[in-house]
């Protein structure tokens, strides 16, 4: 990171011209305003560094130490084994299900949410009227503690008592309960994974919408009315106008997401702990399951880590384009 | 049984710690002893504080009970009694994170999920205590020593274990002229039957604590085995599972309907109660769920002892319960005089329970049972002790049996078969991924 106030190349001349002893020089070096400011940005910015550093940096470092460790849950000696772990877990039929549906997971439901995100936050910029008690909803798929929402979706589509396939019926999309059009959402391979992302899509879209929100209301109207007077369709607008200026905020939404999303074990984890077979299970279960329940630690940790390759090469890029856009 | 009295040691070679060591354990065996002699404990524990850690129990009774009785035992003997109660499948985690602590509760009660193995070395040796209640209460049922046995010491108590036995509509096996359903034989030809009436049966296939219980003791009833008696070698690849495959193959096709691939443990007591079930395999709460939501039903429900495999075997895999208590508790006397006061009510306990908490000491299991002996329709529990085995049958419940059982490998097997992978098929995969999990287990 780069921190310039200005000013520094005249002092580190003088400095250099000096030849006096090296405390002497650093004293002088104090002295000046340059210095002097660099120090305070640096004082500024040290709570910030020191926040990331024990709450990201630490437990990264102790979950790779866990994951080159045979450490179990009631083993204090944990041995270093190398990549052991990791080649034990691609062993596993289990983690390469879990890999494919962690993407397939991760690309459908941010499809989804980018689509109804965004027409919410359409629908939130019009003026209509009970546009707040609209507002005040939309806040309840995220705010509302995720065991009480996931086991409600749970009842939902239980096999038997679904509400969901009740109103199918009623409107005469599906058989009665029993026959072969009866949907059984957490039992049949791909309906699960939908039904699973559908939670995620559920308890997450009205976030982005919101995130989005901020962004079209910081622009400025002035910009939008011109680019109207020039003719702009409405998608001309969103396209030139509104999502350039909003590219940060779009960015920085998308990143929070995916690492929600890829992180999330609660929706999988209560509706079908992955199964059935492994129809839905995704890395955030099969670490869990492995790690804590199974009490393998290294092993556990090892598959929690995985995406980060595949993570990194991705966020690198986004954030040096978000760099180079000057924003 | 280990001896409690001080040893003898060389006075020239004995140290101070030494000294302290045999004379704590002197005065830990003797308060023991007496506190079992004469059902008091030992006044050193008053003003203490004794944290205890609970699943919060199918039969929520049962839960108040258990708080009060606690608090009046702590009342008598002048201890501070806390007790948490959590969703079983978060105590997992919830000892992980004590353990990584080093401070936390002084009492755990692990829920099918038994910790003893993964944490014996962080966990206090309870084997005198073990070995005392035997001797007192007539010894234990054989299966009681699987969860909690490493190399020859006990590392917690067996409180009740959970059984599932068959539970069925007389009603409509009368209806059909249908045998009771006591071989899994004569339960798939009900299941057949009645699934054409609108009365299908069900097991659960999916990611569930029943699916791992109901398919192990299907398999093991057809004389298949999941490890040998050493625990260290997966046995699954046999005849008989191939057999035991083919069969539940058959009974999904015939009797059930593709919901069984969603269920959860609940799913089957919903099904029954609703009173579209002919049968299902699960805990008496699908019993008492029925008496309460369904009377109709449940006048013609009636329970079974599991069925009986082709060679007449029997075998039922139940969830154990037991307690464990970690080295670095402060109030590990306390500890130990609460479980032994609670197994000295162990009757109270299953009265509470309705039935539910079944005892692991033979004196506790004579017929007749608090309950279960006096309620016709129940009586035939009461020989569910000599049929009960635990995961890993008939090795023990090791680690790697832990962790098959996290993974659903056992169900996956059984579910693969039934969505149309052939037996043999299955067998090669589950195979593969018990290997892998045995061999990563033993190169750690």
């Amino acid at each position: 990171m780069t921190v310039s106030l200005g000013g520094g190349s005249e002092s580190t001349t003088r400095a250099a011209a000096q030849p006096v002893s090296w405390r002497s020089s650093i004293a002088a070096r104090w002295r000046t305003n340059t210095s002097r400011r660099l120090a305070f940005g640096y004082m500024l910015l040290a709570p910030a560094v020191l926040y990331v550093l024990l709450l990201v940096g630490i437990p990264f470092l102790f979950s790779l130490y866990l994951a080159l460790s045979d450490a179990n849950v009631g083993d204090p000696v944990a041995r270093f084994v190398g990549f052991e772990n990791f080649r034990a877990a691609m062993e596993m039929d289990t983690f390469w299900d879990a890999l494919r549906n962690s993407i397939v997971f991760l690309v459908v439901a941010a499809v989804f949410k980018s689509l109804l995100g965004t027409s919410l936050a359409f629908l939130l910029l019009q003026n209509f009227s009970g546009k707040k008690v609209v507002r005040a909803l939309v806040v309840i798929p995220f705010t509302l503690p995720i065991s009480v929402s996931v086991l409600s979706w749970k009842w939902m589509y239980d096999s038997q008592f679904s509400v969901i396939n009740w109103g199918l019926h009623r409107v005469g999309l599906i058989g009665p309960y029993g026959s072969e059009s009866w949907p059984i959402w957490l039992g049949q391979p791909q309906l699960a994974l939908l039904a699973c992302i559908g939670v995620n899509v559920w308890r997450s879209f009205p976030f982005g919408a919101i995130v989005l929100l901020a962004g079209f209301t910081s622009v400025p109207t002035e910009v939008l009315d011109a680019a109207r007077v020039d003719g702009c369709t409405f998608f001309q607008r969103f396209r030139h106008v509104v999502a350039p200026m909003i590219f940060p905020i779009l960015i920085i939404g998308f990143l929070f997401d995916t690492v929600f999303t890829l992180s999330d074990l609660s929706v999988v984890y209560l509706l079908t702990q992955g199964g059935p077979g492994s129809a839905t299970q995704i890395l955030p279960v099969l670490a869990y399951q492995i790690g804590i329940q199974a009490g393998a630690l290294g092993r556990g940790a090892a598959i929690a880590l995985v995406l980060v390759p595949l993570l990194f090469p991705a966020l690198f890029l986004m954030l040096r384009n978000l760099k180079r856009r000057d924003w | 049984m280990s001896d409690l009295r001080p040893t003898q040691t060389d006075p020239a070679s004995a140290s101070r710690r030494r000294f302290l060591k045999v004379a704590g354990a002197g005065v830990a065996g003797g308060s023991l002893l007496t506190m079992l002699d004469a059902r008091k404990a030992p006044a050193q524990i008053k003003g203490s504080t004794l944290r205890i850690l609970t699943w919060s129990h199918y039969i929520p009774a049962y839960d108040v009970w258990f708080d009060k009785f606690a608090a009046q035992w702590g009342d008598q003997n002048g201890v501070k009694v806390r007790v948490d109660h959590i969703p079983h499948l978060e105590i997992p985690a919830r000892m992980a994170a004590e353990y990584a602590a080093g401070s936390g509760h002084d009492l755990i009660l692990n829920n099918s999920t038994i910790l003893a193995r993964l944490y014996y070395k962080s966990l206090v040796d309870m084997t005198d205590i073990f070995d005392q209640l035997g001797k007192k209460y007539g010894g234990w049922i054989p299966a009681a020593k699987s969860p909690i046995e490493v190399d020859g010491r006990i590392y917690g108590i067996p409180m009740y274990y959970i059984l599932l036995p068959m539970i069925w509509r007389k009603d409509l096996f009368e209806a059909s002229g249908l045998k009771p359903p006591d071989t899994w034989e004569l339960a798939r030809v009900a299941g057949r039957t009645l699934k054409a009436k609108g009365n299908p049966t069900g097991m659960a296939f999916s990611h569930c604590n029943d699916a791992n219980l109901n398919w192990r003791s299907l398999m093991f009833s057809f004389g298949a085995t999941e490890t040998d008696p050493s625990g260290d070698n997966p046995t699954i690849d046999s005849k008989e599972m191939r057999e035991a495959l083919r069969f539940a193959k058959a009974m999904f096709d015939e009797g059930m309907t593709p919901e069984v691939f969603s269920w959860d443990d609940a799913s089957d007591n919903r099904f029954l109660a609703s009173g579209i079930a002919c049968w299902i395999l699960d805990a008496i709460s699908a019993y008492r769920t029925t008496e309460s939501t369904n009377p109709a039903v449940f006048k013609n429900t009636y329970l079974a002892l599991e069925p009986a495999g082709p060679g007449g075997k029997r075998v039922s895999v139940c969830a154990p319960i037991v307690f464990l208590g970690w080295k670095f508790s402060k109030n590990q006397q306390a500890a130990k005089e609460f479980m032994v006061h609670l197994v000295d009510n162990d009757k109270e306990g299953m009265i509470q329970s309705t039935g539910y908490n079944m005892p692991f000491l033979n004196d506790n299991a004579k017929k007749p049972m608090p309950i279960l002996g006096t309620d016709p329709k129940m009586q035939v529990l009461q020989d569910f002790p000599k049929i009960i085995a635990f995961f890993g049958y008939p090795g023990p419940y090791s680690p790697q049996i832990q962790e098959v059982a996290s993974l659903f490998v056992l169900p996956d097997i059984f579910t693969r078969v039934a969505r149309g992978t052939s037996a043999d098929d299955a067998v090669k995969w589950g195979v593969g991924e018990y290997r892998r999990i045995f061999a990563k287990h033993k190169r750690a």
